[in-house]
């Protein structure tokens, strides 16, 4: 079984990429389209889950537009995030239960993702049990809040490479008080590879750990029309 | 995986549905608990409440995750699981059981017959190796 990978090189809005995850999911339930993984970094905002508190914000309105911070409340599921620059987002829009993969929880499937490749780098992350995530011996590595809409999921995954680590300082992240967070250019220094190697290692391992073979989408594909608008701006 | 029970109706979109004298009472199967991991929270349909066939009825959130609960027949919710409000965790341990979560009065009692069997189900679900 072979699914899209679509990759977005510059930094994108949280709006647009929900815009886009819309799209994807409504195209994937009428079956227009494969399952479809996207690869891209946001620009710097918080998010907060369904069920988050407010709370777990720490700067004020006034403080996050001073430090171009955008705040949105998600409707995946899990507590405060922060993505930006530097960290590697992947969000699956594929549908569940097609896979023998499947049958071991799509939960545990992002975190393999996220242990495999943070492996590959030479850094030993491992799953922490009731605290979804790929952690270190240094805190939280990779972050996970999902969202089902007919057993299509999005959102997804966001793995900290070389983000400015302050972001996360924002907020309570996860709602869990007194963990720290960290990124491979923290864990590895100099020796951090780029945003293209992980994104190459991640892909290889989603297609193995979810039984999905990646393939670009090409122009030649029927990209639903909300896609190739976002994409064309992008590019 | 628990076993899905021969005696329930199932929905692709991993709903099981139990007849229960002139209601139904409809839940997620273990392979949708699974997918969800711990669950937190449920948010509950209002009583009275018509749905059609497919509509969204219910959202379950796990700490990671959150997805609708679909009516699997058209009809109005006569009765929902207060007991999910205190121990949603109950749709992980008991999923087909005490994890219920809404009990429907079908506008056509017979609609359920056109639900999946057990067998049906089953075979679209993907195989633990």
């Amino acid at each position: 079984m072979t699914a899209w990978a679509i990759k977005i090189e510059k930094p994108l809005p949280y709006d647009d990429g929900v815009r886009l995850q819309t799209a994807l999911v409504n195209a994937r339930i009428a079956e227009t389209i494969p399952d479809t993984v996207l690869f891209l970094e946001h620009t710097s905002v918080i998010t907060l889950g369904v069920r988050a508190q407010d709370s777990h914000v720490l700067l004020s309105n006034a403080d996050l537009q001073r430090r171009h911070i955008d705040l949105y409340r998600s409707s995946r599921g899990g507590d405060a995030t922060w993505h930006g620059p530097g960290q590697l987002v992947m969000y699956p829009v594929i549908r569940l239960g097609e896979q023998e993969a499947d049958a071991h929880g799509y939960l545990h499937n992002l975190e393999e993702i996220a242990i495999r490749t943070a492996g590959d780098f030479g850094i030993a992350a491992y799953r922490r049990p009731g605290i979804t995530g790929a952690w270190t011996q240094a805190g939280k590595l990779a972050a996970i809040g999902i969202r089902l809409k007919r057993w299509v999921t999005f959102h997804g995954m966001s793995f900290n490479v070389k983000p400015d680590l302050s972001g996360f300082a924002t907020i309570i992240p996860c709602g869990l008080v007194g963990e720290a967070v960290t990124s491979l250019e923290k864990l590895l220094g100099a020796a951090c590879p780029t945003l293209a190697q992980v994104r190459e290692r991640m892909e290889r391992h989603f297609s193995y750990v979810c039984r999905r073979e990646l393939k670009c989408a090409s122009p030649a594909d029927r990209l639903p029309e909300e896609l190739a608008k976002i994409l064309g701006s992008n590019s | 995986m628990q076993h899905n029970p021969d005696d329930l109706k199932y929905t692709k979109t991993h709903e099981w549905v139990r007849r229960k004298d002139d209601v139904i009472e409809v839940g997620i199967t273990d392979f949708a608990q699974h997918q969800l991991s711990d669950i937190t929270y449920v948010e509950l349909p209002e009583l009275n409440r018509r749905l059609d066939a497919g509509e969204e009825a219910v959202v379950v959130e796990s700490i990671k995750a959150a997805s609708d609960v679909y009516a699997p027949i058209a009809g109005t919710i006569a009765e929902v699981n207060e007991a999910l409000a205190n121990a949603p965790e109950v749709i992980n341990s008991d999923p087909f059981g005490a994890g219920w979560i809404f009990r429907m009065k079908p506008d056509r009692a017979e609609d359920v017959d056109a639900l999946l069997s057990a067998d049906a189900y089953e075979a679209k679900l993907p195989a633990e190796h």
